[in-house]
């Protein structure tokens, strides 16, 4: 039950607001725009770090994923295939290099390099030189440089199972890998959106070769997927490459000293310690050193959330003062209304009010006028939210389906109660100390 | 088997309130100023009396103390026998809402408050809290007492100078106060419409209410059950 001095605040509250629309009005219009600043930021760096944590998520995985990094050598790639064959909590994703276009040509983007950047490169034509662990250096015998043809070079990517959930890949067009279903003699592939910029821009025949395999392969595509890369690749299941690459190819010191071969990595389920342990214990057992193998938990949200820290806290004190503003007109209105009200304060004292009630009358009334402007901001911001996505969500994939973050609302009613504190306190002590006995004998 | 006899009892009133020695002292930017010097003065129930006197003899300020609005320098205050002279503010607030009804000079009616929110305004003030079909019915009761029920409604805009006196005594009737103090009520009426209102206040003395006016009007002090004259702070 609420108590009759509380009643009593809300009803002569409610009442001195309905007396007095316009200067309640007014003192909302100097403290909306205070008010949608915080939440305005608030909103905006909410935002900003789910768009940042998003793209982050689809190049390192989601938070909480564990991630291993193991070296493709000594058979490891094997070994890890057939302990995460038919796991749904693991995820290995097996890379290699893929040309895919003309044989024997050499690939516009060589290296795999973005399209933006082909053909920029150059060419290095001195000596290369390879030294083993014991510095023993022997010079390589340079590749004969291959005529230039309509062939792209890709980042090939052989999953053993859907990745989606450690890598939430967002569809662009046409469907995923289905795991589901027997495995094709034509890989199916997904590219990337830098792949398929690549595949549109250079009509390139549709033959591939990958590196590793026993014949090229005439794959299918079948959809295209952001993926955050800014490299080409293609993403197709590890069983359908197997029917042209029986045997995981391994990497070559030669390989590793030329950047490439074959890259493993690792997505694990947060809890799967057991599987850890045994994949780890069984690279061991072939050769591979502990310190070859990198384990880590995906941690991102926390190292953004430092990086975006000290940018959110400049933003919040510049919105505090447009606040602060709002406040100082709350209070200018109030200070003018308590002037006004002097009968009427030193009359309800005269009838029984304490002073400590009429204070609280008039801390009512700003805090009720700052809890409505608090609403109408957030009303504001939510409905400039919807405008703006609905205008630019489309150049920005990582802002769709993004819904007005409530922490930003929580922002807003707490500078409303804030303002309408520091707006009616002066006000409300001003009210309180009016003397009863010289009002009413003027 | 006891048996129990009645014993005869000698009924003696003792006063509303009592005010000995009182004495206030104005204290501004120049030299203090005595307003009220040693007064002593009693009201008992259903006893009404006219305080009449010059400007600034000190009648408004006696009846300010007496209201507690404000605070004697010396002398002792009891109400109903009991010494409130060193009241806390939030303790005399509670008395002025249970014990005096206050009517003034000028009618202090809020203008977007209608003539029945004016009266329930007495009600609404913290002290307690009742229902509002209740307060709706005290409030009509107290309108109908000085025989206005039927503009109840109205704004104060809308009433004559007579009207508004009788929804300000109203306000002060609402809560049944024991001591009702009028300070000049009549002062910004005609004749006419005076008599009437000095007329309604003199009927609450009826219910056992005490009645203190200040007035300048001898035509109207002489209609209450004493007279007294202040006279540079003291009653003659």
């Amino acid at each position: 039950m609420l108590s009759g001095k509380f009643r009593s605040a809300l009803v002569i509250g409610g009442q001195g607001i309905r007396a007095r629309k316009l200067r309640t009005f007014l003192s909302m219009v100097s403290l909306f725009l205070g008010v949608l600043a915080i939440v305005a930021v608030q909103a905006g760096s909410e935002i900003a770090e789910r768009a940042m944590l998003t793209d982050v998520e689809l190049q390192s995985g989601k938070d909480g994923t564990i991630t291993g990094y193991v070296p493709g050598e000594k058979g490891a790639p094997g070994i890890v295939e057939s302990t995460l064959k038919g796991r749904t909590d693991a995820v290995a994703m097996i890379g290699s290099r893929a040309i895919i276009g003309e044989p024997g040509v050499r690939p516009i983007n060589e290296g795999g390099m973005p399209f933006e950047y082909a053909g920029r490169g150059g060419d290095y034509s001195g000596p290369m030189v390879y030294c083993d662990a014991n510095g023993t250096c022997t010079e390589q015998k340079k590749e004969e440089r291959k005529p230039d043809g309509q062939a792209i070079e890709v980042n090939m990517v052989a999953l053993t199972g859907d990745i989606r959930p450690f890598k939430p890949f967002r569809p662009v067009s046409g469907s995923w890998l289905d795991f589901g279903t027997a495995p094709s003699l034509a890989p199916r592939i997904v590219l990337n959106e830098e792949a398929a910029k690549g595949l549109k821009q250079y009509r390139v025949p549709g033959e591939m070769m990958i590196d590793g395999a026993t014949h090229h392969v005439s794959p299918q595509i079948i959809g295209v997927v952001q993926d955050g890369s800014m490299q080409p690749r293609v993403y197709m299941r590890l069983d359908e490459l197997r029917t042209w690459m029986p045997a995981a190819a391994s990497t070559t010191e030669v390989d590793r000293f030329r950047g490439g071969g074959t890259q493993l990595e690792l997505y694990l389920q947060p809890g799967t310690d057991d599987l850890q342990q045994l994949l780890k214990a069984k690279l061991v057992g072939a050769g591979l050193s502990k310190d070859q193998m990198h384990f880590q938990a995906v941690n991102s949200k926390e190292r953004m959330e430092s990086e975006l820290k000290i940018m959110r806290l400049i933003f919040l004190g510049m919105a505090f003062l447009v606040l602060l503003i709002g406040v100082a007109g709350i209070l200018n209105v109030g200070l003018a209304t308590v002037g006004e009200r002097v009968e009427e304060f030193a009359l309800r004292r005269a009838v029984g009010m304490s002073r400590m009630l009429l204070a609280g009358i008039v801390l009512a009334e700003t805090l009720l006028t700052g809890l409505l402007t608090a609403a109408l901001a957030i009303g504001a911001g939510a409905a400039g939210l919807q405008v703006a996505l609905m205008m630019f969500g489309s150049r920005f994939p990582s802002l769709q389906g993004t819904a007005f973050p409530w922490e930003a609302g929580v922002a807003g009613v707490i500078a409303g109660l804030v303002a309408g504190v520091l707006g009616g306190l002066i006000p409300a002590i001003r009210a309180a100390r009016i003397p009863i006995a010289t009002v009413m004998r003027a | 088997m006891t048996q129990s006899f009645e014993q005869p009892t000698v009924q003696v009133q003792a006063p509303l309130l009592q005010l000995n020695g009182i004495t206030k002292v104005l204290k501004g930017q120049g030299e203090p100023r005595t307003i009220l010097s040693g007064v002593d003065f009693t009201v008992h129930p259903g006893q009404s009396v006219a305080i009449l006197g010059r400007s600034g003899s000190g009648k408004s300020t006696l009846l300010s103390l007496i209201g507690l609005f404000d605070r004697a320098d010396e002398g002792k205050y009891f109400l109903h026998g009991n010494d409130i002279t060193k009241l806390p503010e939030r303790r005399a607030a509670a008395l002025r809402s249970a014990e005096f009804g206050f009517v003034f000079q000028r009618f202090f009616l809020l203008k977007h408050l209608t003539a029945a929110q004016n009266v329930a305004m007495a009600l609404v003030n913290g002290q307690g809290w009742s229902a509002r079909r209740k307060r709706k019915q005290q409030v009509m009761e107290a309108l109908e007492q000085v025989g206005i029920a039927h503009l109840a409604k109205s704004k104060p805009t809308r009433l004559s100078g007579g009207e508004q006196q009788r929804v300000a005594i109203a306000r002060a009737l609402v809560r049944q106060p024991r001591i009702i103090l009028a300070d000049e009520p009549t002062g910004a009426l005609d004749t006419e419409t005076g008599n009437l209102v000095v007329e309604v206040l003199l009927n609450t003395t009826r219910q056992g209410c005490g009645l203190v006016l200040v007035t300048h009007d001898h035509d109207h002090a002489s209609k209450m059950g004493r007279v007294m004259e202040l006279r540079d702070g003291r009653f003659n």
